[in-house]
């Protein structure tokens, strides 16, 4: 009879979030040289596609906005094609260069701008519009601007699963600020019982998620936001009109792989009130709060990726 | 503006590079490597030390910008003992010390659906030089579990044998090769390679008595491999069958296996197991003392031109077994040590199905390999 590996938490800071590498393995010191790969992607990521470093694929793409094309390598391309596909799913709600709208919205301070703000930066939105052409990329007008920051984290969390997954490592989950990619259940086989935030309660939690394998990622309108008038103003700015979303308190989807289930959680969020047509035609297991506490879910605690 | 289908970014996600197939992608190495290595080895026949080699190696492996990757090597081999001998006599065992100094570099440029890789590489000896190049090449399905490897090689060999048997002569190999590698699930994957080699020029063994072979060889080689790994103990098997075939008529089949066990504290042990078995050579004379010519020769043997003769024992029909033991420790995050013993013997009676070449002498060899690796 042979003893189920002991579970081991590695816990580091990267894309200004919390993170945790849990994994099981024969001791700390063998955890932790599998979990320092993954650790180094996830790593590797931030520092390829930071928008703060003025060095990076991103800083240069939009330093020539308006002027020139910028090269970009094959992993730059793919991420670009995957940012068409939320573009279109999406209906343009879920824009790249959205990023723009954080120029008006100052969530630090309860203060809604107004649409004198708001229509300069809208005409500098159009993920649409980006020119492409083989391996380069021009954004049309100056002042425009991409970054990844819609997916980053979610991808990743998968590319670091992956790395885990390529040594071997089978029962383990990789969690980058509450985006979490499963690659198999605990040694014993059990599924691990993941909390979902309450959107209200702070520390809170609202549920707990059963997930074997795939991905659980949140999203939701308590991360950054403000509250004025009596309504919640958060992040998750809406590309068409510049305002937030106000239909969601949080999302939480199951897919697969951590970079879907953090799109469509957060296209679900955008979405508003076509959200759950939405990830009912996607086909996700979801775990959706709206803006008055009501809890609407879908296949969760039953299904496993 | 029209909504697309939500199951579209699913698919999307999955074509992103690295999230799907997980185990079989071929991504760029994430750290470098730097490995101090030496090994000793003895070979004996019964009666004789023969050969021992002392070889100190050194290689390094760098992943470059995140797509590239270069690999090189650098080994020096001390070789000390009787020379190779005929394969029964105990005469004519004369003394013999060489080195050898050998190098390769591979550069591979990593896609996000393969690898193209170019290698060179150099052998030196007093009396051989051999350089070599090749490119290889690699390319996933979309789903990354299945892979296409291609690869060709030229080899160039000279030889200068110090007893002036030849003088200059040369040795012209191409090789051909193509796989493909599936994964069979989680816990499983294979892999099916063929190999093409057509060689020309001097195949003899210059320092063998009466060793004339042909000028050109023609090698296939069919490899299936298997691995699996055990949920239960966290282990990987390592399966393979390798046939091949030659123009000089030689048939030979590969069995072997080893087993990745990790243990707690660092340690991983693997166990490994190796069954050949070869038939001779279709000019392959099993020799005897000749009353005229001495030393062993060919029963009733006569020189006539165009005769194709040898008496090299890895011409004869034998089999052989290989029997290892691999334990490895981390040490930390960065350093890893290992130490590697093999013994392998090779006899007529080991040959598959039947007896082998009547009065081949046992050959037995064994290797030490103390290894430590850095990575940074």
């Amino acid at each position: 009879m042979v003893r189920a590996l002991p579970v081991f938490g590695i816990g580091f800071g990267a894309m200004a979030s919390r993170c945790e590498i849990r994994l099981a393995a024969s001791d700390e010191t063998e955890a932790h040289r599998l979990a320092a790969f993954a650790i180094d992607e996830v790593k590797r990521i931030e520092a390829k596609y930071s928008r703060y470093r003025p060095d990076t694929v991103v800083s240069r793409i939009n330093a020539a906005a308006g002027v020139d094309w910028t090269e970009c390598d094959d992993e730059t391309l793919a991420l670009f094609a995957y940012a068409d596909a939320l573009f279109a799913a999406s209906g343009g709600r879920f824009d790249i260069t959205s990023g723009v709208l954080r120029r008006a919205w100052n969530f630090s301070q309860p203060r809604v701008p107004g649409a004198a703000q708001l229509a300069p930066l809208l005409a500098l939105i159009g993920w649409g519009e980006v020119q492409r052409e083989g391996q380069r990329i021009r954004l049309p007008r100056a002042g425009m601007e991409i970054d990844f920051g819609g997916f980053g984290k979610e991808y990743a969390a998968d590319r670091a699963g992956t790395i885990l997954a390529g040594l071997g490592v089978t029962h383990a989950y990789v969690e980058l600020g509450g985006d979490i990619r499963v690659l198999g259940p605990q040694p014993d086989g059990a599924p691990w019982s993941i909390g979902i935030q309450h959107p209200r309660a702070g520390e809170g939690t609202i549920a707990a998620i059963e997930v074997a394998s795939g991905a659980l990622t949140t999203s939701g309108d308590y991360e950054r936001y403000f509250d004025a008038g009596g309504r919640r103003y958060c992040h998750i700015l809406d590309p068409r009109s510049g305002n937030s979303v106000d239909c969601w308190q949080s999302v939480s989807v199951l897919a697969p792989v951590a970079t879907a289930a953090g799109s469509y959680a957060t296209i679900a969020m955008l979405l508003e009130d076509e959200a759950i047509v939405f990830l009912d035609t996607a086909g996700v297991a979801y775990l959706a709060v709206d803006r008055h506490g009501q809890l609407h879910s879908k296949n969760v605690g039953s299904v496993s990726y | 503006m029209q909504l697309k289908s939500p199951r579209s970014i699913l698919l999307a996600a999955l074509a992103l590079p690295g999230l799907h197939g997980a185990a079989h992608a071929d991504t760029p190495p994430e750290r470098g490597e730097i490995t101090l290595s030496y090994l000793d080895y003895q070979d004996r026949q019964p009666g004789l030390d023969r050969i021992a080699v002392h070889s100190p190696s050194v290689s390094i492996l760098a992943p470059v910008a995140g797509v590239w990757t270069l690999e090189a090597s650098l080994l020096h081999d001390s070789i000390s003992g009787a020379s190779p001998r005929y394969h029964t006599a105990i005469s004519g065992a004369s003394h013999m010390d060489d080195s050898r100094i050998a190098a390769d570099v591979r550069v591979t440029r990593h896609f996000s659906r393969g690898s193209l890789s170019v290698s060179a590489s150099r052998s030196n000896e007093n009396d051989y030089l051999s350089r070599a190049l090749g490119v290889q090449g690699s390319i996933a399905s979309a789903d990354q579990n299945t892979s296409f490897t291609f690869g060709a090689g030229v080899t160039n060999d000279r030889i200068n044998p110090v007893n002036g048997v030849v003088h200059d002569e040369r040795r012209h190999t191409v090789e051909l090769m193509a796989g493909v590698t599936q994964v069979l699930g989680v816990r499983d994957i294979a892999q099916f390679d063929l190999t093409h080699t057509d060689g020309e020029g001097y195949f003899s063994d210059p320092y063998k008595f009466l060793d004339i072979r042909p000028r050109s060889r023609t090698e296939n080689t069919a490899l299936l491999r298997w691995n699996h790994r055990f949920d239960a103990s966290g282990g990987t098997s390592r399966a393979s069958y390798r046939y091949y075939r030659d123009t000089f008529g030689i048939r030979a089949h590969t069995l072997s296996e080893e087993y990745v066990q990790p243990l707690g504290g660092g340690w991983t042990l693997t166990p490994s197991a190796r069954l050949y078995s070869q038939s001779a050579a279709s000019f392959y004379f099993d020799a005897v003392y000749d009353p005229v010519f001495g030393p062993p020769s060919p029963p009733n043997f006569q020189f006539t031109p165009g005769l194709l003769i040898t008496q090299d024992q890895r011409m004869a029909a034998f089999g052989a077994l290989t029997l290892g033991l691999k334990a490895e420790k981390k040490l930390g995050a960065d350093w890893v040590v290992d130490v590697k013993f093999e013994d392998y013997q090779q006899r007529a009676a080991l040959h598959l199905g039947g007896t082998g070449s009547p009065g081949l002498a046992p050959f037995y060899a064994r290797t030490w390999q103390l290894s430590l690796t850095r990575l940074w």
